[in-house]
């Protein structure tokens, strides 16, 4: 059975469609990716799964019905989401903003040692916990911004294109983060936009187009898929 | 010299108290709250009430006073101004007119026009070098600065605190943390209140207790908060602290008339000049 099981999710902005009967499955400490080009709804599938948009459709989580529950709730069964754009609070300091992921749980003992797991994911964030997040780069700053979701504890994390306006070489590191969240037992759905990266360390990839999805399948799959290698790898 | 800064100290800090919890709900929620003055009148009436009509003793009376008007704040934001929040920004700002005229008016109802009196809790006056200061407006100052350090404490070190700072710099944000703002909002219209009650219930000993004793402290703490920056805390601190000085040294060396014009004079120079305020991210209007 699927960690999380979307069955006919759709989604209206007012009275356009934003996705349309849409099925995707995401399994117990599986990394999917969601790959597709600007527009094609990757964005908004996240939000509907955290309910920061309201969607119709069936949508279970460990084999719960979350569709009528709010985000907080969602948050406290375990689904945290890195949003477009990471959200941090700016004045705030890395620490409070770490910390304010962990705002549901009042586990203090098990919050101070995911504090740590984080610190040892991404090193930079122990030397700058003091600062104010706006200080930092945004590399940094999309470290801070998915600490702070895996602060809450997620068995499911959501990250919304965490290497949009990163440079190379961070956004090599947080590729490798990533994965090593997954390996470490959390479940990820990643929606990228860089096809390459994603598909390098994805379990398997759902390609979205105007709402809907179009192809699905495993990394291997999808990567020799000839129709999406012209689409998403340029090649 | 002496006399300015010890009667300015007092009257800053009274403001700054009026001040940050109108700057907070703006900050917080985006609420100009034009209902803030009735809060602070309600505290007034609140502690008269409890002590002449009820006999409560008055440092009891003043803590009720406070919480009560808390309640009052918290059904409010619940009751009237949640359901207009997906309406324009314009519907929620005549609803809180609405509630300050109408606060106005049941007292006027109950009490009539006449200004009542509240006990002193400290009865004797206090000699600074020369300059005489009732205990009251000395115990204002203290409870002010007392109560001002308890609000920078609750916001820096307890998670409650940090939510509210959370969603006032981002509340998509808060909410993908699970921080559920329409709470946020009512505590911190709650806390909002009984700040303005608390500066109500501490001066009502030393200002006449009338029905429209709001008005001036609501336009007060508008002009403090234009001057600092809406939504900024430490800006309605600074912002409070130049507006009583320079209110107090108008008062000394012109006349108290002219102190009044200070607060309009203020507002209108830093529009000018600076429509975001000096601690303001950016102008609010």
């Amino acid at each position: 059975m699927g960690l999380l099981e979307l069955s006919r999710l759709t989604v209206h902005y007012g009275k356009a469609l934003a996705l349309e009967n849409l099925d995707l499955e995401v399994r117990e400490g599986e990394l999917v990716a969601v790959l597709g080009s600007n527009g094609a709804g990757k964005t908004t599938l996240l939000k509907a799964i955290s309910r920061a948009l309201p969607s119709r459709g069936a949508m279970r989580f460990d084999g719960v019905d979350i569709g009528d529950v709010p985000m907080h709730q969602v948050v406290a069964r375990g689904i945290c989401h890195c949003p477009e754009g990471r959200r941090l609070f700016p004045e705030l300091t890395v620490l409070k903003n770490l910390q304010l992921g962990a705002y549901l749980r009042d586990d203090r003992a098990e919050i101070a040692a995911d504090l740590e797991r984080v610190y040892a994911l991404f090193g930079v964030l122990r030397e700058r916990a003091r600062q104010q997040a706006s200080t930092l780069s945004g590399g940094e700053q999309q470290m801070v911004a998915i600490g702070r979701a895996l602060m809450g504890r997620p068995r499911l994390l959501l990250l919304d294109e965490p290497s949009v306006g990163i440079a190379h070489r961070l956004k090599m590191q947080i590729f490798d983060s990533i994965r090593a969240i997954q390996q470490s037992g959390t479940a990820v759905l990643l929606v990228e936009q860089d096809a390459r990266s994603a598909l390098g360390i994805a379990d398997r990839v759902y390609v979205m187009e105007h709402g809907h999805i179009v192809r699905a399948g495993t990394s291997a799959e999808i990567a020799a898929d000839d129709s999406v290698r012209q689409a998403y790898l340029g090649v | 010299m002496l006399d300015i800064i010890i009667y300015g100290a007092v009257i800053s800090a009274v403001y700054a108290l009026l001040a940050v919890g109108f700057t907070l709900i703006f900050g917080v929620a985006r609420i100009l709250n034009l209902a803030h003055g009735a809060f602070y009148a309600l505290g007034a009436y609140c502690v008269y009430t409890l002590t002449a009509n009820l006999h409560v003793p008055l440092v009891i009376a003043a803590v009720i006073a406070v919480l009560l008007v808390a309640l009052f704040g918290i059904a409010m934001e619940r009751v009237l101004v949640r359901p207009l929040r997906r309406l324009p920004p314009l519907a929620v700002l005549m609803m809180t007119l609405a509630v300050g005229l109408m606060v106005e008016q049941i007292l006027l109802l109950i009490f009539g026009s006449e200004a009542r009196n509240v006990p002193s809790l400290v009865e004797s006056s206090f000699n600074f070098g020369g300059v005489l200061l009732s205990g009251q407006r000395l115990l204002a100052f203290f409870c002010s600065v007392a109560i001002l350090g308890g609000l920078w404490l609750f916001m820096q070190h307890t998670r409650l605190g940090a939510a509210i700072l959370a969603v006032s710099q981002d509340p998509e944000g808060a909410r993908y943390m699970g921080i559920p703002s329409d709470r946020i909002f009512s505590i911190v219209m709650g806390l909002s209140a009984a700040i303005a009650a608390a500066a109500g219930v501490l001066v009502a000993p030393f200002q006449s207790v009338i029905p429209g004793m709001g008005l001036l402290p609501l336009v007060k703490a508008f002009a403090i908060v234009i001057v600092g920056g809406l939504g900024s805390i430490p800006g309605s601190i600074v912002g409070a602290l130049l507006l009583g000085y320079t209110e107090t040294i108008v008062a000394f060396k012109a006349s108290i008339e002219w102190s009044q014009i200070v607060s309009v004079a203020a507002v209108l120079i830093v529009l000018i000049i600076r429509p975001a305020g000096f601690f303001g991210k950016r102008a609010a209007f």
